[in-house]
């Protein structure tokens, strides 16, 4: 099966003034399709930038990310844009939900991007609401929700156009223990169901305990990459 | 100006200063708060800084524009009258003999500086210049002792009139005649004195000051000084006899005499003795200035007024920017509170930083505004000389006075810190956690009781209040308390409503309150205030753009097919809407800002349209059918004019000639506007002669206009004006009407005679004199009989109003004319041509408040800009997650600019209506538009260009923003803190 992500020697450096720091070093990772694969390590180590470089959020100084066998970087900005809004879903910490518009409008955004029609696409966003169990909360606004609804309604808009890959960037690590828990639970469920590929990041070892494949980085470099199978086979 | 504001301005403001001085010593922590936030955001710092600095240049320039026409005018005093503070004139030379000697002992008097006394005559001249002819009608020739002249007034002072009297066969000139003749020292020029030409070569020319530019009362005095003697010959032969003039100086300079003008006067008219009954006693020197004063102010106060538009604008900028960056600052606000910060201090802390941007915006504001009130008042002095009827002008004199400059800047600050302050004590009362936790504010909360009932008892006080004004047509209260009344109202109403449902109601009440109030109260512009016309446009704005703000999503339903189409451009028109309509504070204050600003502006475009329409139907009713007006001295010799029109060589171009009797009267303001005395032209019409000059108002009874005129021969106690008898400038309303009464009096023998007002003309114009004798005088027509019965002897036939065969070129035959009748001092006015003039000049002056409004729309656009700096930075986050999804930078960059396009051309929309909506109902219902009977024309191509040009310059002040915003790197905001 060929690869969903494939990134090689990727490196990152970042320049404030004269300071230099590098971020990621010569990194290789591959992700097949219907992987959930977690990204661990310390504060500082760089998960973050490898998701946003590996997404195409931001640009790269050496190396190769291919996305569904499309050199992300040898993309215009335009294309890649384009190849975002089609290929990649996205949850963040901090749940970025757009305040002006409600929690319909939120969700059906990603599909306005890419040409749906306006009524299927609000069907799809009450119907991909109704999913995560948010069917009573479709013309709230992001301040009329909870935290962990407004990260529910984040994951709806990540998943509704229902892209090849989808970017977690510590989608607990504003919630409370219990709708962590929930959040993981919708997330796990979706890849285990629907063969969701995710690449999530996060700090939290009691997730990371519930991830098939997670990869550790220090110093901006990719330490370990282990599989669950592995682990359980080992003993 | 207004050095009466000057010392509670002052107070005021340095009570203000002293307070925040004293808080940001005794407070550090406040004031450190207050400086850094200075300096971190230099972007929004700067704007803030250009918003004050507008505002504080309108008013300063507005004032300079005062101050400069002020001056202006009162330079008139040092040019055509200098020393001279008294004016005796007789018009009998025995008499006048007689006032000489009474009034010489004044000059002993401690308060009188000179006496001096001379002959003057109207005459003509004429020069060739390049081997052409050169005619110059209007001319005063002299006869007075030049010695005395050098000597008069103050020992030391300069009377503007030195150096030997002329030999025979020499004259001197003064310079506005050497320039009428082109002519200079060793020319030859013609003196027509009496009709008799008189050859005489120029000694020298002195320039038009003092005693070298006297005259009886004109703007500018052409003067020739003649050898002795030669005035009284030339009479003698005429069988004429020249007006006797004695002129007196009081102690003290130019404008310091002038204080003593009452007591001296006083005098004049006891030394006079019997001779006061029969010579006209003038005090020209206070007239002056106090026209000059008169004009100042009230042009300051009209250009105040349009430029107030643009302060409130300036303020809502202010408050505005300060929302926002509390907005910003909110969970450090409340952390500061949660921390210990009294709210007080948070006050403090927001009124410094404040103070900074005002204190920053002061110099550069005031600066600006001199430049802005010199620029306005030059063009201003153009547009006055086309005003002019008799080709005076006025000669514009650049003047500031330190009063004018402290006042605007104290005012500025003042308006800047009152808004600022205001703001700050709204924006200090949040919920604290909520403030941390950056939680909205509770909307659903009651008012509380104490403010329940407060606010209802004003209610009902303004409501009650409101009667009693709205009976009496009072302009301000009759806009003003119903409007406060439902203002104070809305806390109760919000017990029984939802929001909402309140705000849009009241909106609309006052909106259409303000609409028509003018319908209802069609003379609550009967004013000469000008807040009234500052109430209505502020109450309109604010009600339309709180209706519009409520209720905004309804009004964009038609747009929601385009809002939700699937693609990028869908999305950014999405995203333009859907913020504008999310931060309605800030969306409604910037609407207001571009809603008012445009009202304005288009009012005048169309009240600039309605007088263009109006032109060949003014033009009409102004000529009655004639086609000239001409004037010409009564006492040169030949044949008179009127009666050489009629039967000469030129006869066959005329069908009719009305020649009319002419006297200078005074007359008592039936609009009791003042209590002093206006110079009038007073006219007499033969009886029948006059039928369809056109009146804008009759005496009831009088079935139509040529009634009115028959009325005059009738009735010797009947008068008709125009509406601008008495008029000092600005709206004037209809401060009389006919059946109003005045007295009217001779000045050379002091007979009064009570007279009543049958008619208010449509226009005067062809009544007004163009001999230049007189610089503000306004004209008086009653029958010819009743006129040579109250003023006998001084009433002559020196004008006529002339009706040309049609093919007759008005312009050319005027030239003819005067070429024909020199002699005789011929002055010829093609009528009509007068009328297009005036209209040309008053739709520039329109241009010219617009020109100076538009600053106020610079205020606008800078408030668009600073709204979108600070939305930019607001919505990094935001645009990041869009850029993540997948939005073009090209989306982000357009939404911005749609979102500032679409307020920008909402507020110019929504402006553009009600100024043509108020227009409109001005137009039916006010008095000001009376006699502009062209039709109500909307001016499509104006709004058009303003609209336009309004969007383009609005577009380029977001596209700065836009395109940061495009720019911005999804990877980082994603990640910023909010």
């Amino acid at each position: 099966m060929p690869p969903l992500l494939a990134a090689t020697g990727v490196r990152k450096t970042y320049r404030t003034g004269a300071v230099e720091v590098t971020a990621l070093r010569d990194l290789d990772l591959t992700v097949l399709p219907g992987e959930l694969v977690g990204v661990m390590g310390p504060s500082g180590s760089g998960k973050t930038t490898l998701l946003n470089c590996l997404s195409g959020l931001d640009d790269i100084d050496a190396g190769r990310v291919e996305v569904e066998g499309r050199d992300l970087f040898a993309m215009s900005d335009a294309e890649r844009t384009e190849h975002r809004a089609r290929s990649m879903g996205f949850v963040f910490q901090a749940f970025n939900l757009i305040p002006v518009f409600s929690a319909a409008e939120n969700v059906e955004l990603p599909l306005m991007l890419t040409g749906t029609p306006p009524p299927t696409a609000r069907a799809r966003a009450v119907e991909m609401l109704a999913r995560v169990g948010l069917a009573d909360r479709v013309d709230h606004r992001p301040n009329e929700l909870s935290g962990g609804e407004q990260q529910r309604v984040t994951i709806a808009r990540a998943l509704v156009a229902r892209p090849a890959i989808v970017w977690a960037d510590e989608p607990t690590g504003n919630l409370d223990t219990g709708m962590a828990g929930q959040v993981m639970d919708l997330l796990t469920g979706l890849n285990r169901d629907e063969g969701q590929t995710i690449v999530l990041v996060t700090h939290d070892e009691a997730i990371g305990r519930r991830l098939p494949r997670v990869v550790r980085m220090r110093d901006g470099r990719l330490v370990s990459d282990t599989r669950r199978a592995d682990l359980e086979a080992v003993g | 100006m207004y050095p009466n504001l000057l010392l509670p301005l002052v107070g005021v403001v340095g009570i203000a200063l002293l307070t925040l001085l004293l808080v940001a010593v005794r407070q550090p922590v406040v004031r450190r708060l207050a400086l850094r936030q200075v300096a971190r955001r230099r972007t929004e710092a700067a704007l803030v800084i250009s918003g004050s600095v507008l505002g504080t240049a309108i008013i300063v320039g507005a004032l300079v524009v005062g101050d400069t026409l002020g001056f202006s005018v009162r330079q008139e005093a040092y040019r055509t009258l200098g020393p001279i503070d008294e004016r005796i004139v007789a018009t009998d030379t025995a008499v006048g003999a007689d006032v000489a000697a009474r009034l010489q002992p004044l000059a002993a008097d401690p308060q009188v500086d000179g006496v001096l006394s001379g002959q003057v005559a109207q005459a003509a001249a004429a020069s060739v210049h390049a081997g052409q002819p050169v005619g110059e009608p209007r001319v005063l020739a002299w006869q007075m002792d030049l010695d005395a002249a050098g000597r008069f007034g103050a020992a030391g002072g300069d009377s503007g009139l030195r150096g030997p009297a002329p030999l025979p066969g020499q004259v001197v000139l003064n310079e506005p005649l050497a320039h009428a003749l082109r002519t200079g020292p060793g020319q030859q020029v013609t003196l027509y004195l009496y009709g008799t030409a008189v050859d005489y070569r120029v000694e020298r020319v002195v320039p038009e000051q003092g005693v070298a530019g006297a005259g009886l009362g004109g703007r500018v005095n052409r003067n020739a000084f003649l050898p002795p003697g030669d005035l009284d010959t030339a009479a003698r032969a005429a069988g004429a006899q020249p007006l006797s003039v004695t002129v007196v100086s009081n102690r003290g300079g130019v404008e310091a005499g002038q204080r003593l003008t009452d007591p001296v006067t006083a005098r004049i008219r006891t030394a006079l003795g019997p001779d006061a009954a029969r010579a006209a006693v003038d005090t020209p020197k206070q007239s002056v200035l106090q026209e000059a004063r008169r004009t100042g102010d009230s042009l300051g106060a009209l250009f105040l007024m349009i430029g107030s538009f643009s302060i409130i604008a300036g303020a809502l900028l202010l408050v505005n920017i300060f929302v926002m960056l509390a907005e910003e600052r909110k969970p450090q606000l409340g952390m500061v509170r949660a921390v210990g910060l009294k709210r007080s201090r948070l006050v403090g802390s927001f009124s410094l930083e404040g103070a900074a941007y005002a204190l920053a915006a002061l110099l550069p504001g005031v600066a600006i505004g001199v430049g802005v009130g010199w620029g306005v008042a030059a063009i201003a002095a153009q547009i006055f000389r086309s005003w002019s009827v008799d080709g005076g002008g006025l000669t514009i004199a650049f003047a500031v006075t330190p009063t004018s400059l402290v006042n605007g800047a104290a005012l500025g600050l003042l308006i800047a810190l009152g808004a600022i302050a205001a703001t700050s004590v709204r924006i200090s009362r949040f919920n604290v956690i909520a403030a941390i936790r950056d939680l909205p504010a509770d909307p659903g909360r009651r008012p509380r009781r104490r403010l329940l009932v407060v606010s209802s008892t004003l209610a009902v006080l303004c409501a009650v209040a409101a009667v009693p004004a709205v009976a009496r047509s009072q302009g301000e209260q009759t806009y003003l308390l119903p409007a406060l009344a439902l203002l104070f109202a809305v806390p109760a109403a919000l017990r029984v409503l939802p929001r909402r449902a309140v705000a849009s109601t009241v909106a609309a009440l006052v909106l259409l309150w303000t609409l028509t109030a003018s319908v209802i109260r069609p003379r609550v512009f009967d004013t000469p205030s000008m807040a009234v016309y500052v109430i209505l446009g502020s109450l309109a704005a604010f009600s339309a753009v709180v209706l519009v703000s409520e209720n905004q999503r309804a009004l964009l339903a038609p747009l929601r097919r385009m809002t939700s189409r699937p693609t990028q451009q869908g999305l950014a028109m999405r995203l333009a809407a859907a913020y504008p309509l999310a931060k309605r504070f800030r969306t409604g204050s910037t609407l207001v800002m571009y809603t008012l600003i445009a009202l304005v502006l288009v009012l005048l475009t169309e009240i600039g349209g309605i007088m263009n329409a109006s032109i060949d139907q003014a033009a009409a009713d102004a000529t009655g059918g004639y086609t000239l007006r001409i004037d010409y001295n009564p006492q040169a010799g030949g044949t008179d004019p009127s009666a050489a029109l009629r039967s000469g060589p030129l006869a066959p171009q005329v069908s009719a000639v009305t020649p009319l009797l002419n006297a200078r009267g005074r007359s008592t303001d039936p609009g009791h506007r003042t209590a002093g005395l206006l110079e009038t032209a007073v006219v007499g019409v033969p009886d029948g002669a006059v039928t369809s000059i056109a009146f804008r108002d009759r005496l009831p009874g009088l079935a139509d206009d040529p009634a009115v005129w028959r009325s005059l021969a009738d009735h010797p106690n009947y008068v008709v004006v125009d509406g601008f008898f008495g008029s000092t400038g600005g709206p004037s309303g209809k401060p009389f009407a006919p059946g109003d009464t005045l007295t009217l009096t001779d000045p050379g023998t002091g007979r009064a005679e009570p007279k009543t007002i049958a008619g208010v003309l449509k226009s005067g114009l062809a009544f007004y004199p163009a001999n230049g004798n007189s610089a503000t005088s306004y004209p008086l027509i009653a029958g010819e009989r009743s006129i040579a019965a109250q003023f006998g002897p001084d009433a002559r036939t020196a004008s006529a109003l002339v009706r040309t065969t049609p093919g007759t070129s008005p312009e050319a035959f005027a030239g003819q004319l005067q070429g024909e009748h020199l002699a005789a001092g011929l002055v010829a006015g093609p009528i009509a041509s007068d009328v297009h003039r005036l209209f040309a000049a008053n739709t520039a002056f329109f241009r010219l408040m617009q020109g100076f409004l538009a600053l106020g729309l610079l205020i606008g656009i800078t408030g668009l800009g600073v709204v979108m700096v600070r939305a930019v930075r607001e919505r990094r986050r935001t645009i990041g997650v869009l850029r993540a999804l997948g939005c073009q930078a090209r989306t982000v960059e357009r939404s911005f600019l749609w979102e500032s396009g679409f307020v920008a051309l909402e507020g110019v929309l929504l402006g553009s209506v009600l100024g043509v909506l108020t227009t409109w109902l001005m137009y039916q219902k006010s008095s000001a538009f009376a006699g502009l009977e062209g039709g109500f024309p909307i001016e499509w191509g104006p709004i058009a260009v303003l609209a336009g040009a309004t969007l383009a310059a609005s577009l380029l002040a977001a596209l700065g923003p836009a395109r940061h915003a495009a720019r911005i790197r999804p990877a980082l905001a994603v990640r910023l803190p909010d």
